[in-house]
Order: structure tokens, then C-alpha cells, then sequence
């Protein structure tokens, strides 16, 4: 199952939205545009159908309902979100509505002003109903959260609840004694990766990084073998050999990897693990070039062995280099001063037509990504 | 014993250079490639012919790029190198796309691609578009992973699949034969032969 739809009001710094989504989906945009905060749409619902999850928990840990408002709303300053699940087939089979509100004194909790959801185009849930006029805290929580009550769209909360998000920040791995505290929930940074990677079933893990190690010893030169290991006081880790003037090569642990290998080990992690919408944040970051143009033919093979939906953020003209990425796959996001405004980039005057002639959707899309005047940027400072 | 030729290469994209590199691998002479340039397109190629000519005195180079809409290839030397094509220079031009070359090893693309050897045109440098005769051909086949990597999704207009350069790289790496190919397509031929006549001259 894939989001095939999604539609947005005062969603963050999105007034509205309205985008249809494929297997793949591209994110494109200038910086600040909105990028991180259209994915954290996925999270959000995820936040919810969680468990231990929950409307109020989601969001509280965004800061307040006022932090996800957009701040051009006006008129209709509830937070909507729309989003329609199809399998293969393009005809929608569920789509879940909620509009979110904050009580303007008192507590100032978030409420639903609706709850709505269809089921092959019926609608099969519609709040307010009448129990939620007679107590109105019922409406401080989801159906969506609620395993009573959401028995008839279960395969929704699942597969909201599986979404996975992460954005490994090399620095956490390398020196995790200066990053103390509790942790983000979810551990989206991936502080906590090398757990992660512990707790993973044998089999699963030793497969997985076996194949890590194989694609490894083909982007990072000298590097022969990747395995996990655990220390003398249970502390996992990972832990590579290189080739080496010395007979046996030289091992390093994850301290000593650089950046990207990190932080490739991290995007080839994500994508191995799970049959679920995997949000991945800029998977171009600390990588070459060359291994990044490779990363949507990438994606392609994964998704030919588990069908996952990927939404990708990205600046790099090397990934949307593949002539492969179709203009519907993109969508490319423009900051007005009411907001930012979403479109598929086969929606953008001339960029179909640009592909067409044998240009890269990258070459098409990203110059719209640039500011205007950044010459002045240079002069001012 | 053969010595060595040192080769640097520039090409158009990612396929470019797995063709150029079979060709090296499968030629006479023992090739020690180098650095591969490029791949961004061909208005990169174009932009920097002159610094491959000057690097050519020290390192030899294969420079590859489609004839895509130009009229003949001698047209398309003469614009890009009006004064002639440096000595340690290979310039090779793919009529009208590197893929008409993969087109021309006939039964072995319609082996990979699992479709029957009929459905794959003989003339491949008369293709105007080989791209498209791929992914056609391509739709054609027995195989779901060959569709779903080369064929564009339904309702997308993307000209080639998401897997496409992978897939097509595979073939080249793993089962394209280049002089068989060569028999089909001229614009191959004559690339082999300049290839395999190569000797780099010092200066």
C-alpha cells in the first residue's frame, strides 16, 4: 500500500496542498522551502497511530499546535490533512481526514474538529459523532489511535504506524558520550543505530549486512569486510577491515568511519529494513558524486524485492540526474509569501517537455529551486 | 609481453561508459583505463573537448559522444574540433546513441531482454531514436523485472524506466559481445577499428 494523495491546510508553512504520490516521490525546493516539513506530515500520522502514540503526544512533541499551523493562515486556521492509500492500482482504496484545531483558552489542548474516513469511497467513520457531543474530551483523541475503535480501519493505523524516518547524523555515532540525555522519540537522528542494528534478528542482521559489506567494498576504497560486534562491556558496534600494508589489514570501529561511509551504511540500512513508507531526508549528503547518481536506480531494485513506498527530500543534481525519474515523481515545492506552494513537476509549465527532449529532471527542476539575487547574499556579507 | 596504454575516458552518461569500457577490456591492446570524465550530459563534453585535446599529450583519451539529432557524424568532429582530433585522442561519435550499439548484438539483447530475436531491428544506426526502441522492445518481454526496470511507470513521461541505466549496464558488463555488435552497426565498426589500431605516440 502507497499514499497516493495527499492534501494539506495550514500544514506548517503549507496553506494548502494538494499532490498526487507515486512509488517514488522526489522532494524538491529552495531552502526553508518545506521540504523536512512535508515528510514530517508522515510523521506526524506515524506519532499518532503509534503505539503509546496519540494526537496529543504528536502534537506536543512538534511544540504546540501553534508551531504546526502555518503562519499565512487565516480565514480557516484549522490543521488539515487528507491522505488516500491505494494498492498497485491507482483507484484509492482507504482515505483518512483529520482537522485539528486548538481550544483558544484553558488548556489549550489540540482537538479534532472532524475525523473522517472512506473505505473504497464509502464513508465509514464521521466525527464529531454523537458521543463526542455529549463528552467532549473524546475529541482530543483519534479513532486512529484507539485500537476500539479503529477495528474497521486497522490497515490504516498499521500502516501509518510503521512509517520509518531516518537521517543519520554521523557526529552521534562517532562520539555518543557528548550526546547524553533522553533521545529524540523515535531516534530519527539514528543515536541509537547501532542498537537498532543489535537487536535485529541474526539472520535478518547478518543478511542485511552482508550485503552493506558488499556494496561497501565498492564505494569506499580499501574496505574489505564490515561486521557487528560487541564489546567488553556490551556495547554494540561495527566494526571494518581495511586493506593495508600489513599482512591482516587494519580495523577501524564506527568512530574512525568518516561521514559517508556512515552515512551510506545508514541509507542502506534504511532501505534493507522494512516493507513500510520509508522517509529518507537528503540521502546525498557526504557522498560522491558518482554514488549518488546511483542511488535512484538503487531505490528501483529495493522496491522490486519489497514494494515501499520512498519519499525522498533533495538538492542534489547528481540523484535527479537518472533518466530514469519520471516528472511525476517530483515535487517541487516554491516558497510565496503566503506559503509554500506543492506541485508535481509534470504540473510545471515546460519541464515535460524539457525531459522530453533528453534533459535530466533535475536539469529541469532545480534551477526553479534557486533564490533569486543570490548575488546580493556574496555582497552582503 | 604488451605494454600497457594508459586511457582516460569521456563520455556522456553512465551506459557510455560501460560500453567504452567492454570495448577497452575486449581490445587487442592491454588498455589500463584511467579516469572516466563526463558523464553529465553532452553539453559537458562539448564545453571541455579542448582540455581533453591538451591532456591528451600526456595521458591518451576515448572520448564518446551521441550523434543524437546532428546531421552525420564528420558534421559533428567538424564542430566540435575544427582543428583536427589531437593524435592520443580517440573521438568516437554512437549513431544516432550508445544504445544503437547495444541494439546491434542482436541476439544476445533479445536473450537478456526475453523477447524474440525478431522483435529487434537489424539497422540499428538507422534508428532515429534507440532509446525508444529499447523501452518498446523492452514492453515486449517475458520478464517483470525487465518491464517494471525499463519500461516508464503507466501515466508517467519519463522516457526510459527507473532501473534503466542498471539494467542496461548489466547487459553491457555481462553479456554484450562488441565485435559481434560492430557486424551490425556501422558507427560501431568503424570505433573498433580505430580502437584496435590505437598506438599512443609520445611527444
Amino acid at each position: 500500500m502507497r499514499v497516493s494523495r495527499l492534501r494539506l491546510k495550514n500544514w506548517r508553512n503549507f496553506r494548502t496542498v494538494d499532490v498526487a504520490l507515486l512509488d517514488r516521490a522526489f522532494i524538491v525546493g529552495p531552502n526553508a522551502s518545506g521540504k523536512s516539513n512535508l515528510l514530517d506530515v508522515f510523521k506526524f500520522l506515524r506519532d499518532i497511530a503509534k503505539p503509546g502514540g496519540g494526537l496529543q503526544t504528536a502534537v506536543r512533541d512538534r511544540g504546540g499546535a501553534s508551531k504546526i499551523r502555518c503562519l499565512g493562515a487565516r480565514q480557516a486556521p484549522e490543521i488539515v490533512i487528507d491522505v488516500e492509500l491505494s494498492n498497485e492500482s491507482d483507484k484509492p482504496i482507504w482515505r483518512y481526514e483529520i482537522a485539528v484545531k486548538q481550544e483558544v483558552r484553558g488548556r489549550r489542548q489540540p482537538y479534532l474538529l472532524y475525523e473522517k474516513v472512506w473505505n473504497d469511497s464509502k464513508l465509514i467513520i464521521e466525527r464529531p459523532e454523537k458521543a463526542d457531543g455529549l463528552d467532549s474530551l473524546r475529541l482530543t483523541q483519534t479513532y486512529l489511535e484507539q485500537i476500539n475503535s479503529n477495528s474497521q480501519f486497522r490497515e490504516i493505523a498499521d500502516f501509518f504506524a510503521d512509517v520509518t524516518y531516518l537521517h543519520l547524523v554521523p557526529q552521534f555515532l562517532r562520539h555518543p558520550a557528548a550526546y547524553t540525555g533522553p533521545g529524540v522519540p523515535g531516534d530519527p537522528f539514528g543515536r541509537s543505530f547501532l542498537e537498532r542494528v543489535a537487536k535485529t534478528p541474526e539472520r535478518t542482521r547478518r543478511s542485511r549486512l552482508r550485503k552493506i559489506e558488499a556494496a561497501l567494498q565498492i564505494a569506499v576504497p580499501q574496505l574489505k569486510a564490515l561486521i557487528d560486534t560487541v564489546d567488553e562491556t556490551g556495547v554494540p558496534h561495527l566494526e571494518a577491515t581495511y586493506e593495508h600494508w600489513r599482512a591482516h589489514g587494519a580495523k577501524q570501529r564506527e568512530d574512525q568511519f568518516s561521514d559517508g561511509t556512515l552515512r551510506l551504511i545508514g541509507l542502506l540500512w534504511s532501505l534493507l529494513d522494512g516493507e513500510s513508507l520509508l522517509l529518507l531526508e537528503e540521502p546525498e549528503l557526504s557522498l560522491n558524486g558518482e554514488i549518488v547518481q546511483r542511488i535512484p536506480n538503487l531505490m528501483h531494485k529495493i522496491q522490486q524485492k519489497r514494494p515501499r513506498q520512498l519519499l525522498v527530500s533533495t538538492h542534489s543534481g547528481d540523484l535527479l540526474l537518472d533518466p530514469g525519474i519520471a516528472p511525476e515523481e517530483v515535487v517541487c515545492l516554491t516558497p510565496d509569501k503566503d506559503g509554500t506552494n506543492a506541485l508535481v513537476a509534470a504540473d510545471v509549465p515546460g519541464v515535460v517537455d524539457m525531459v522530453g527532449a533528453g534533459m535530466s529532471v533535475g536539469e529541469a527542476v532545480l534551477p526553479r529551486a534557486a533564490p533569486k539575487q543570490l548575488d546580493l547574499m556574496v555582497n552582503r556579507v | 609481453m604488451n605494454r600497457l596504454v594508459p586511457i582516460n575516458l569521456a563520455v556522456e552518461d553512465i551506459l557510455s561508459e560501460a560500453a567504452v569500457k567492454k570495448i577497452l577490456i575486449e581490445a587487442p591492446q592491454d588498455f589500463a583505463i584511467g579516469t572516466t570524465y563526463g558523464k553529465r550530459g553532452f553539453g559537458y563534453l562539448k564545453k571541455a573537448i579542448f582540455g581533453f585535446c591538451k591532456a591528451a599529450h600526456t595521458t591518451p583519451f576515448l572520448v564518446l559522444t551521441d550523434l543524437d539529432a546532428t546531421d552525420c557524424a564528420p558534421t559533428l568532429v567538424q564542430s566540435w574540433l575544427p582543428n583536427g582530433v589531437e593524435a592520443n585522442l580517440i573521438f568516437r561519435v554512437a549513431v544516432r546513441e550508445v544504445e544503437a550499439w547495444l541494439i546491434a548484438d542482436r541476439t544476445r539483447l533479445a536473450d537478456f531482454l526475453g523477447v524474440r530475436e525478431s522483435s529487434i531491428p537489424c539497422n540499428p544506426d538507422d534508428l532515429a531514436d534507440p532509446k525508444a526502441v529499447i523501452v518498446s522492445t523492452a514492453a515486449l518481454s517475458r520478464r517483470r523485472a525487465i518491464r517494471a526496470a525499463l519500461v516508464p511507470a503507466p501515466r508517467t513521461t519519463a522516457k526510459v524506466g527507473p532501473g534503466y541505466n542498471d539494467t542496461l549496464v548489466e547487459f553491457v558488463r555481462d553479456y554484450w559481445v562488441p565485435c559481434e555488435a560492430g557486424l551490425r552497426s556501422p558507427s560501431l565498426q568503424r570505433a573498433l577499428d580505430r580502437i584496435h589500431a590505437f598506438a599512443p605516440s609520445w611527444h
